[in-house]
């Protein structure tokens, strides 16, 4: 066994190193030593050689043996490849681009794919791993509180372990001096055992500190390499967290990120110590409260069927148990229409899969489609060149090559291409796949994906090069043998040829048109997003937060002053705070309002803010009834509300709204009085229309002081510091933005899906309009001696333009046709996508066709007119 | 000829006489076997390239009596093993196939 390795080995080097001169010397030194003995002996040297046998026969015989034929065929056939396509640098540099970019494009959005969707976590046994979805109108996925987490965890047998995480947040922390920003995350004391992950320093959590909490904490290695490089002493360090001093446990080995996808979390706390790491009230005791996500790993003689009944059976017990308090049929019905899903998380929580796995899917088609028009282009480019060479084929078939021979010839040239162009495509991946996740995390906040090609990215680019390859090279060079010798004896017009040509073209328009088309929807979308009447003046409208975890004054009384000092600044118009920014998150909830009784079924959810003094004159939002809130209402003045436009018109009809009492459901002793009706305004987000609203004054609403401030004017970031360093040196403005940028945030999806495919649709129309271009001037330079035959014989040069655009309009139409009908079929697929337009949208179809047609024809115009302009005399002469 | 029987021809050739140039193993094989076996170069440079590759032969270029450069091939250690291991099969394969053959006889 180990011999035959050797002797392959042997035979691939040979392939590459030939020495048949050495292999010559000795067959010859064999041959003359036969003559010499013959001749000593008496006998005929002639004789001894024929016995000795031929010298080529020989030579032949070892080479057979020293190298691998089709290994060495395979080497000429590249060498041969290389030198064709160094001749011809514009064609390889044309073919190898267009290639770079449908094979880059298809790797990044596989990259992504890959990191998203489809990579499984570094953990044990990942594919046992089980998340809990929870369901619950009208919010769709909803969180856990503690005490059902570990009700879970104390019932159910299906799993080796449960554990329990809460959302990632930016935390303030304090090693030395200096405060910094850091990530955290808070999870259950199994985390690390049920994950199987162990620490590359110290150690991690234990189920210990679930019952008796200390304040420890465990690093990643990002962070352990970025704040310490990498010292082993960072372990028994300690930080300040709030007041309560934490010391670091262990460091997690390097491949673990966490288990969201897209989060990497600096430093990880008990989820025991949740009231010291918040700085306030601990939520663990807390009920109502969905703060947690829950991960389990099944048991390996338990299926996911049989863990999913036994969650139902458990989790219906506990819906019943709180619907038995609930009087409200609707919320009744609500409650008990609850459930959870059980579903595979071995790649880890899926929110960053939910929010983009779709668009990432429609992109991937997209880039597919522009890999296919590239292909078309270069098959097309290969037929022109593989008529240029046919002589030579004919030739090559006259002599004796196999078919076979010469198509696998034509294949390493192709080959050859689409290794180049998956080379630099995966190199143009590295860098776009990068890029796209900057803008993807654009949304508000960081992205960390680690997309750094793997094996898998690789052997897809590879896989995808492959496949090209075999659909550009594999017609033409079936093409080129199909005639065999006769064309090198006769001149035929190669029709067969043209009509490949012809189908191509019209395939590459069908193709293009259908990306256009998808462009122009995603495009229109993004036209109709942005031209939404808000209800608001979105220009000239700051956003920010305020740190103001160190500051002395804390609360409303901060809050006040904060906007106190806003409106000293020069340039300032107004200035108001509210807790959820316009099209973010608000919440909904229920209310009852004097004189009006909700019929049994009806909805009684509205949309709640709460708002600080001046944020309707902030927003230039008119007050058409009564007034909005300012000094007066405070926390302890009689508690005021102002709804907007639909909700006086949904629940007042024409009765007067002003002095009316309206409050929360199940909060009645808050009784508010509406003091004020505001226009309409966008709320939830641009997509939605605009719900009920009613906003609350910050000061009363009882909740977290307003978070975010918004300040009409013309005013900078560094103003906004300065004025906030004059009331405590301690606060600091965080995300900045405009209120238009914060608007472009909510509709990231869109943003990225209109940018993104109309730049795919760009690139496909060029790469369209250079093969329709160069199939017609390679067709113009073969019929050179039918022009001039025309031209001589009196044809205008009108007329031969004309000509040529008339044979160029056949594949174009066709391509059109079935372009429009695939369409129709595909864009169906992005309805849930679009907004404002129908997925048959007459303007788009129509625009997009016509700017396809119209590039074709300039495209075919070009060729035209240089044939046109063909001196009859000189293309008969050159004959 | 069989493969096998080429190699094992070679090998003890090598092994008996030492180093030989190709020239020198075809005589001597075709010298033992009175004529029989006539190796022509087509048999004989494809078989001594293969043990070469397989690691039972070496070979280096040298001088012959005469002065003349000639490829000269020695067998290894591994090729003395391969020749040993080779012999007792083929010893074996005889003593069964006697067996047989004359039983039928």
């Amino acid at each position: 066994m180990k011999q035959k390795l050797r002797e392959w080995c042997l035979r691939i080097w040979g392939t590459l190193k030939s020495r048949d001169a050495e292999v010559d010397e000795e067959l010859r030194f064999h041959l003359e030593m036969a003559e010499q003995d013959a001749l000593r002996r008496g006998g005929s040297p002639r004789e001894a050689r024929l016995r000795a046998g031929g010298l080529a026969q020989a030579s032949e015989s070892v080479r057979d043996q020293s190298a691998i034929r089709w290994l060495g065929d395979f080497f000429r056939d590249t060498r041969h490849g290389a030198r064709l396509l160094a001749k011809s640098p514009l064609f390889a540099a044309a073919a190898i681009g267009s290639l770079a970019l449908g094979i880059g494009a298809n790797t990044a959005i596989f990259s992504l794919i890959d990191a998203v969707m489809l990579r499984m976590m570094p953990v044990h046994e990942p594919e046992r791993l089980v998340q809990f979805a929870k369901f619950r109108e009208p919010y769709g996925r909803s969180s856990f509180s503690h005490p059902l987490f570990h009700l879970f965890r104390d019932e159910l047998h299906s799993f080796d372990g449960l554990l329990a995480r809460a959302l990632m947040t930016r935390r303030e922390v304090t090693f030395g001096a200096e405060p910094e920003i850091v990530n955290t995350e808070e999870v259950s004391g199994n985390y690390y055992s049920v994950l199987g992950i162990s620490a590359i320093i110290g150690r991690t959590f234990d189920e210990e500190i679930d019952r008796s909490p200390r304040p420890a904490a465990v690093i990643s290695y990002a962070f352990w390499k970025r704040r310490f490089g990498m010292d082993p002493g960072a372990v028994g360090r300690t930080f300040r967290l709030n007041r309560t001093v934490f010391t670091i446990v262990g460091i997690a080995p390097p491949e673990f990120h966490g288990v969201a996808v897209g989060e990497a979390p600096d430093i990880t706390f008990p989820l025991s110590m949740d009231g010291e790491v918040r700085g306030s009230e601990s939520w663990l005791p807390s009920d109502s409260r969905g703060w947690l996500s829950v991960m389990g790993r099944l048991r390996h003689d338990r299926t996911v069927q049989a863990a999913q009944a036994e969650v139902s059976a458990i989790f219906s017990r506990v819906v019943q148990a709180e619907a038995g308090h609930q009087t409200k049929e609707l919320f009744r019905k609500r409650t008990l229409a609850q459930h959870i899903l059980l579903q595979p998380a071995g790649n880890g929580f899926d929110s960053l899969r939910q929010r983009f796995s779709e668009p990432l899917r429609i992109l991937m088609g997209i880039v597919a489609l522009v890999l296919l028009i590239a292909c078309a282009n270069l098959a097309n480019l290969l037929l022109g060149r593989s008529a240029a060479r046919r002589r030579e084929i004919a030739v090559r078939l006259a002599i004796g090559a196999g078919r076979g021979r010469v198509i696998r010839q034509m294949l390493a040239e192709g080959m050859l291409l689409a290794a180049a162009g998956g080379a630099v495509g995966v190199l143009i991946a590295c860098w776009s796949a990068n890029t796209l996740v900057a803008v993807m995390s654009n949304g508000g906040d960081r992205i960390a994906l680690n997309i750094r090609p793997d094996l898998r990215v690789l052997g897809f680019a590879a896989a995808v090069s492959v496949a090209a390859c075999l659909l550009f090279s594999l017609a033409p060079a079936i093409q080129a043998v199909r005639h065999g010798i006769q064309p090198a004896l006769a001149e035929v017009r190669g029709s067969a040829r043209w009509r490949l040509g012809r189908g191509l073209v019209a395939a590459q328009v069908a193709v293009s048109l259908v990306l256009l088309i998808g462009a122009g929807l995603f495009g229109r979308t993004l036209v109709r997003l942005y031209a939404i009447e808000t209800g608001f003046d979105r220009t000239n409208v700051l956003l920010f937060s305020v740190d103001a975890a160190h500051a002395t004054l804390r609360g409303p009384a901060l809050q006040a002053r904060i906007l106190e000092e806003l409106r000293q600044v020069p340039g300032v118009a107004s200035a108001s705070a509210a807790v959820s920014p316009i099209g973010g998150t608000g919440w909904d909830g229920s209310v009852r309002i004097e004189g009006y009784t909700f019929a049994p079924k009806e909805d009684d959810h509205v949309h709640f803010n709460a708002v600080g003094p001046d944020y309707f004159k902030t927003l230039r939002t008119s007050i058409v009834l009564g007034r909005e809130f300012d000094g007066r209402d405070t926390e302890t003045s009689p508690r005021v509300a102002i709804v907007n436009e639909t909700f006086a018109r949904r629940y007042f009809a024409d009765r007067q709204p002003l002095g009316k009492w309206v409050n929360i459901a199940g909060d009645l002793r808050h009784q508010m009085t509406i003091v004020g009706v505001a226009k309409d305004m966008q709320s939830r987000s641009l997509r939605e229309g605009v719900p009920p609203a009613m906003y609350m004054a910050v000061t009363q609403a009882g909740g977290p002081p307003g978070s975010v401030y918004l300040v009409r004017g013309t005013i900078t970031g560094a103003m906004l510091d300065t004025a906030l360093k004059r009331i405590d040196p301690k606060l600091r403005a965080e995300d900045v933005r405009s209120l238009e940028e914060h608007l472009s945030r909510t509709i990231l999806r869109e943003r990225i899906m209109g940018t993104l495919s109309g730049f795919f649709g760009a690139l496909s129309l060029l790469l369209v309009s250079v093969g329709i271009y160069g199939v017609m001037a390679f067709q113009v330079a073969r019929r050179q001696k039918e022009i001039g035959i025309r031209l001589a014989l009196g044809a205008r040069p009108a007329q031969v333009t004309r000509m040529v655009l008339a044979e160029t309009a056949l594949p174009v139409v066709v391509g059109v046709a079935l372009g429009v009908a695939g369409a129709v079929g595909v864009t169906r697929l992005l309805e849930k996508m679009l907004f404002g337009v129908t997925a048959t949208d007459l303007v788009t179809f129509a625009g997009a066709c016509g700017l396809l047609v119209a590039l074709a024809l300039l495209a075919a115009y070009l060729p035209g007119r240089v044939a046109a302009r063909l001196s009859p005399v000189e293309t008969l002469r050159c004959e | 000829m069989l493969q096998g029987t080429l190699d094992l021809m070679i090998l003890q050739t090598l092994a008996t006489l030492g180093p030989q140039h190709g020239y020198a193993i075809a005589g001597r094989i075709e010298q033992v076997s009175s004529g029989a076996i006539q190796l022509n170069m087509g048999t004989l440079y494809p078989g001594l390239l293969r043990l070469e590759q397989r690691g039972f032969i070496r070979a280096q270029w040298d001088k012959t009596e005469t002065n003349r450069r000639a490829r000269f091939y020695s067998i290894t250690a591994a090729g003395r093993r391969q020749l040993d291991a080779e012999k007792a099969e083929w010893t074996r394969m005889a003593g069964i196939m006697e067996a047989l053959l004359c039983e039928e006889a």
